[in-house]
């Protein structure tokens, strides 16, 4: 009996070796990481022509962001027939990729093009999002970007830009005689089209919430003032009739307001317009020029800049004028506050000797930082997410100014496509 | 040869002779280490039978609509048009002057929208630490201990260990081993985070950094690959609601899986089987 005791026991810890070998847990903490781009397979669309052009869109969105490195098409080893099976992950592994996007077009009886599309985690072998669309078959780009944003948010966790639309300024001409248009492309540099013909300079092209109406400064007739421009109608329209310069535009976010700067003997103070009533509300009295008002997104506080101190810097106050603040003091000057999308930050342009460059800041004015190295690089503005920024760049020598976007972390400063030199950015909200 | 089938001949012989004098407990003992193989065989291969699934299953899919025209102000059903005073201008860049017509999207998956509004001019309070959420994968058997217990915890599981044998030289251990234990462990520690430092590229550009810690398990096969698929432990934000520590906990997942198969000292497999927890915090990354 003893002995069966001992065959029994050892049997057990036979068992319990499979089972659990006996071994210790180890924490390990890690704190830094190396932040790179993640790599992504996207595959053509099947079915209809347009899906090789839809994927390839997408593909350049994504790669575009500094996030994404959008695998070449040409290493891949697994063909999708079906993108209504789980693909061969292994195939993907194989190729080092991480995320995997499949799809397909197929025109409808109807005309329309219905476009499905799958995005996969290579690793876990699981689907981590599955959208299908329908729409004309001349939308086929819009559809592109709108799967972008899905992609992006899928795995950022931040909401998409590429849906979005640019203003800003078109330059031609020699520097003596440089004509300036309002112009409008998508974020991607696609469908640029002319707004006004360059009879007369425009300035500081800014959005409504609703990317419907553009704000901007118009030297028509040979006075500088706010225009409205509605995108639908193509109507212009002068803002107030006052006797003096009026400039600096921005858009309240529930877009009922717009702050600008109104100057008067010399002397420019923030006002506020009401656009149903056109009523206007003074905001600054002070002596020194206050201008670049921007709102936050909850509406309740301006960010503006002004040499009240002596040098150009950013206030703050409350969006009723009250408790009027300095929060800027670093090097140099600073202005051109703009309030972030999702306000955790306000970007501004810094101006230290010679140089001009692009800044966050916390909205209390802590943690600023200069993200760009351009040599004249001013005017930021908010990609919807508050994730990146575009900005004018001026290169030294003077060959003109472009269009550069760049993240908030400083890294993947890109050129913006625009036809010819360009300046002013304005960044749409997301199309609704 | 057929010297060497002899012995092995009479062998049998006598080992069934014996089992007829024993027979109760050689017939027993045999079954029962017959079904051990068995039974340690189907344990080896379950998690290759778990991933050969061949059917295909149910991808599911959000059906999302988008109208044929763009409604770009909502308040206002009409197609986009340019003014044509303005566009009629020949431009002498490659522009092209259209009416676009540009799509309605309803993004079935409305993300909670997560921009904050957070008090603006009022200084940032000294951010605090975050707190870690046990997440529904947590093992009920596996406690979460504090950070401050698990190096001491670890050391008294090696410790442990090492007295099991009747033989162990307890005195030895507790006066000179501790410390030798102590370097070798934080040596695999560090080679764990050198290694996983080069594959982990965390969302830094999310707005809150406080959500991004996450906790991990992690059990790796004598080789350093990947045992069996990393369970999210915990996560300072809410990985299931909030889309950035969902983000964060997919980003460490995937530096766990890429960084594979991790290069560890093979004799000291028994101190890194088993990263509980492999805890990912970005915050210094993100000048936090």
């Amino acid at each position: 009996m003893r002995k069966f005791a001992l065959a029994f026991a050892a049997i057990a810890t036979l068992f319990i070796g499979c089972a659990m070998p006996a071994s210790a847990q180890l924490r390990v903490d890690v704190t830094q990481g190396n932040v790179k781009p993640l790599p992504i397979a996207i595959p053509g669309f099947n079915g209809d022509p347009a899906g090789a052009q839809i994927a390839g869109v997408v593909r350049a969105d994504l790669q575009r962001s500094g996030l994404f490195n959008a695998l070449d098409p040409k290493s891949f080893v697994d063909q999708i027939k079906d993108i209504n099976v789980p693909p061969n992950f292994s195939d993907w592994r194989t190729i080092n990729a991480q995320a995997l996007v499949t799809g397909q077009a197929v025109a409808q009886p109807d005309g329309r093009l219905r476009v499905d599309f799958r995005l996969w985690d290579v690793f876990g072998e699981s689907q981590m999002l599955g959208q299908q669309y329908f729409t004309t078959p001349e939308n086929w780009r819009r559809v592109a970007h709108i799967i972008s944003d899905a992609i992006y948010q899928r795995i950022t966790g931040e909401k998409g830009y590429f849906d979005t639309r640019i203003v800003f300024i078109s330059e031609s001409g020699p520097a003596i005689n440089r004509k300036k248009r309002l112009a409008i492309m998508d974020e991607d540099g696609a469908n640029p089209q002319f707004l006004t013909n360059g009879g007369y300079l425009v300035l500081t092209p800014r959005f409504n919430p609703t990317a419907q109406m553009i704000a901007y400064l118009s030297y028509a007739g040979n006075k500088p003032r706010v225009y409205l421009f509605d995108l639908e109608t193509g109507r212009q329209e002068v803002l107030g009739n006052f006797p003096n310069m009026t400039f600096s535009p921005r858009f309240s976010p529930d877009g009922n307001k717009l702050a600008m700067t109104l100057e008067s003997g010399g002397n420019s103070d923030i006002y506020v317009m009401d656009l149903r009533s056109r009523s206007m509300s003074r905001l600054t009295s002070d002596p020194a020029i206050d201008t670049s008002p921007s709102f936050s997104p909850d509406g309740t506080h301006i960010a503006f800049e002004s040499d009240r101190g002596g040098s150009q810097q950013i206030y703050v106050m409350n969006s009723d004028g009250s408790n009027q603040h300095r929060i800027s003091f670093g090097d140099g000057r600073n202005g051109t506050p703009v309030w972030s999308p999702r306000g955790d930050l306000l970007a501004f342009t810094n101006q230290s000797g010679s140089n001009f460059h692009v800044g966050v800041m916390n909205p209390d004015g802590s943690g600023a930082r200069i993200i760009t190295d351009g040599w004249e690089d001013e005017g930021p503005t908010w990609a919807p997410n508050g994730r990146l920024l575009m900005f004018t760049r001026t290169e030294r020598g003077g060959r003109g100014s472009q269009i550069w976007s760049v993240d908030i972390t400083g890294r993947n400063e890109q050129r913006v496509t625009t036809p010819g030199s360009a300046s002013d950015p304005a960044w749409s909200p997301l199309i609704q | 040869m057929s010297h060497a089938l002899a012995p092995r001949r009479n062998s049998v012989a006598v080992v069934t002779g014996l089992a007829n004098r024993r027979s109760p407990f050689a017939l027993i003992g045999a079954l029962l280490l017959h079904a051990a193989l068995i039974g340690a065989t189907l344990f080896t291969f379950a998690h290759t039978l778990d991933i050969t699934d061949v059917s295909p299953p149910v991808v599911p899919v959000d059906l999302v609509t988008i109208a044929d025209k763009t409604n770009i102000a909502p308040t206002v059903q009409r197609q986009m048009k340019y003014h044509e005073q303005e566009i009629t201008q020949p431009a002498p860049s490659p522009m092209q002057v259209q009416t676009p017509v540009v799509p309605q999207e309803q993004q079935a998956e409305a993300a909670p929208d997560t921009a904050p509004s957070e008090p603006v001019v009022k200084p940032v309070p000294a951010p605090p630490q975050p707190q870690l959420k046990p997440q529904t994968q947590v093992k009920p058997d596996q406690p979460k201990k504090k950070a401050d217990d698990q190096f001491a915890a670890l050391l008294n599981k090696l410790t442990s260990q090492q007295n099991a044998p009747a033989n162990a030289r307890v005195a030895d251990r507790t006066v000179r081993g501790v410390g030798a234990m102590n370097a070798m462990t934080m040596d695999i520690q560090d080679a764990l985070r050198n290694q996983i430092a080069q594959c982990w590229s965390p969302p830094v550009g999310a707005p809150d950094p406080q959500d991004l810690v996450v906790d991990f398990d992690l059990f790796l096969n004598p080789d350093g690959s990947v045992a069996r698929p990393p369970q999210l432990l915990a996560s300072s934000g809410n990985a299931a609601s909030n889309p950035y520590s969902r983000a964060a906990a997919e980003a460490a997942r995937r530096a766990i899986y890429e960084c594979a198969p991790y290069k560890l000292p093979a004799d000291k497999y028994s101190v890194w089987r088993e990263i509980d927890p492999f805890h990912f915090d970005p915050r210094q990354m993100m000048g936090q």
